[in-house]
């Protein structure tokens, strides 16, 4: 098994405000990450650490094998804006908004980061975003305007668009989130593909459903602290502390799938 | 009503007013030549410049929008040549006052239409990892850009207005050309009444190609509201 993914004591402080007290986490290449929590728990800002759209106030980030930022005096660490821009185009974010560049193209959207920031030929990159187009089946779409698709739609060319960049590691922070609830299903079925088919993905849900099929482990975060993870049987349908029963039990709306665990649940 | 309008002594010189109005235009070309990318340097530096550079920037801002255009000019003509020690003719102390004076108008109007671009389109920018200064020319200054062209129009009208006052420094410009002309034939009324209408022939025109051009790009294309 190859690391992808190291955490060791990360802290995350906005001001005063600690919202991430010290998280340990390692994702192994392939594996299927899904963040449960309460709002505000800090899942967000959690993610955000890990393509550095924050800067980490404590702990250590590793990204296959190798730490990021580099040491400073003492135990701190410094980030320069230089070293942290590689690092986020190896790890791709998909958003809750889209926030696809609407003065572009669907086509245009998805060639951007490797045009620009890769630099790679034209035609490479419109070879490149036709294929990952196609992945999330809008391949028909390439030349039409953000604004004339659906939610859904508009969701699938921002995860095209991510996956473009072949990225190492995939965020998703509630990606469904702002969908009506008929878009839902085609965005969870194309991160389901990903998850199938390797690539290390670290999710942000309320799709309790969703998270017990596609995760290979759940962790629950309470006040900036791991609460409880293990495998989604464990997790979502056995959960050990209070907490993570009285989240589950405010998510009754979202119903697991059959299975012979759900009588004890 | 007694007034006997006689427009032809006046069209006798009419060349003379289309002199004046290439001088207008002159002016008001370079300075927005001038002035707009200018604004932009303004405008980037009071948003993201260190404190040592946007707090000047924002006084210099400031006072070029607060003070009275007409005190600028003269102080670009008389004072500046005294304290710099080189000769400027009224038209070269035109294009500087108004280059300046629309920078600064300009400079607003960028950082506002920056400023308007939602969080997300940076942060979307920033993910598939753009530096700062490749999102803002490939991200969001394009869509700025599209949403600032009202308020363009409108400061670029508000400009070709204002540099009437070069007739004060004696730079011959359309008003200046038209009070010429009224002087010497005595037919103040109709000069006037033709100068005001080549001025709104011109700001009408630029204005309806302006708006064709903004409906060409909204219809090539996506809506900038979201
Ligand atoms: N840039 C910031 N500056 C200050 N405080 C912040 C910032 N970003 C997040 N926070 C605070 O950090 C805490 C955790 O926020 P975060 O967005 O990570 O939570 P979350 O678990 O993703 O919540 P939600 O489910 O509502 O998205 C919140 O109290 C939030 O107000
Ligand atoms: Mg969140």
């Amino acid at each position: 098994m190859t690391e992808m993914l190291r955490l060791e004591g990360l802290v995350k402080r906005f001001d005063d405000l600690e919202v991430l007290k010290g998280i340990d986490l390692t994702v192994q290449k392939g594996e299927t990450i899904v963040l449960l929590g309460a709002s505000g728990s800090g899942k967000s800002t959690l993610l955000r650490c890990v393509n550095f759209m924050e800067v980490p106030s404590g702990g250590r980030v590793h990204l296959m094998g190798e730490p990021v930022g580099r040491d400073g005096r003492g135990a701190a660490i410094s980030y320069s804006e230089r070293d942290l821009v590689p690092i986020r185009a190896r790890v791709g974010m998909v958003f809750q908004h889209f926030n696809l560049f609407p003065h572009m193209t669907v086509l245009q959207n998805v060639m951007e980061g490797p045009r620009t920031v890769l630099g790679l030929p034209r035609s490479e990159c419109e070879a490149r975003a036709r294929k990952y187009l196609d992945k999330v089946g809008l391949g028909w779409k390439a030349d039409a305007w953000p604004s004339h698709l659906s939610g859904g739609q508009q969701q699938r060319v921002a995860i095209a668009r991510a996956l473009a960049m072949e990225p190492e590691i995939m965020l998703f922070d509630e990606a469904t989130s702002a969908l009506d609830p008929e878009l839902v299903g085609e965005v969870l079925d194309t991160i389901k593909e990903l998850a199938d088919e390797g690539m290390t993905l670290l999710i942000v849900t309320h799709e309790l459903g969703f998270a017990y099929t596609v995760a290979d482990r759940v962790l629950f975060l309470s006040a900036g602290r791991i609460l409880e993870e293990g495998r989604p049987e464990e997790v979502l349908l056995a959960p050990r502390e209070e907490q993570t029963q009285s989240f589950l039990r405010g998510h009754g709306r979202f119903r697991l799938p059959e299975t012979p665990a759900q009588e004890q649940a | 009503m007694g007034y006997d309008w006689d427009f032809a002594v006046v069209l006798r010189d009419f060349d003379l007013l289309l002199l004046g109005l290439l001088n207008t235009l002159k002016v008001t070309g370079l300075a927005l030549l001038f002035g707009v990318p200018l604004g932009l340097v303004l405008a980037l530096c009071r948003l993201y410049g260190n404190a040592l550079i946007r707090w000047p920037v924002g006084l210099v801002i400031e006072f070029l929008r607060t003070t009275p255009p007409i005190a600028q000019l003269f102080w670009f003509f008389f004072a500046l040549p005294i304290l710099a020690g080189v000769e400027i003719n009224p038209f070269e102390a035109a294009v500087l006052t108004f280059s300046l004076q629309s920078s600064a108008f300009f400079a607003e109007v960028f950082r506002g239409g920056i400023q308007s671009i939602e969080r997300g389109q940076w942060e979307a920018a920033k993910a598939i990892g753009m530096t700062r200064n490749r999102a803002l020319r490939r991200v969001i200054l394009p869509q700025a850009v599209k949403r600032m062209i009202p308020a363009f129009l409108e400061r670029a009208i508000e400009l070709m207005k204002t540099t009437t006052l070069v007739g004060t420094i004696s730079y011959a410009d359309l008003l200046f050309r038209a009070n010429q002309i009224a002087q010497s034939t005595y037919r103040a009324l109709e000069v006037f009444t033709i100068a005001a209408a080549i001025y709104f022939v011109v700001i009408f025109a630029c204005s309806l190609g302006v708006r064709l051009l903004e409906t060409r790009m909204a219809r090539s294309g996506e809506s900038t509201a979201r």
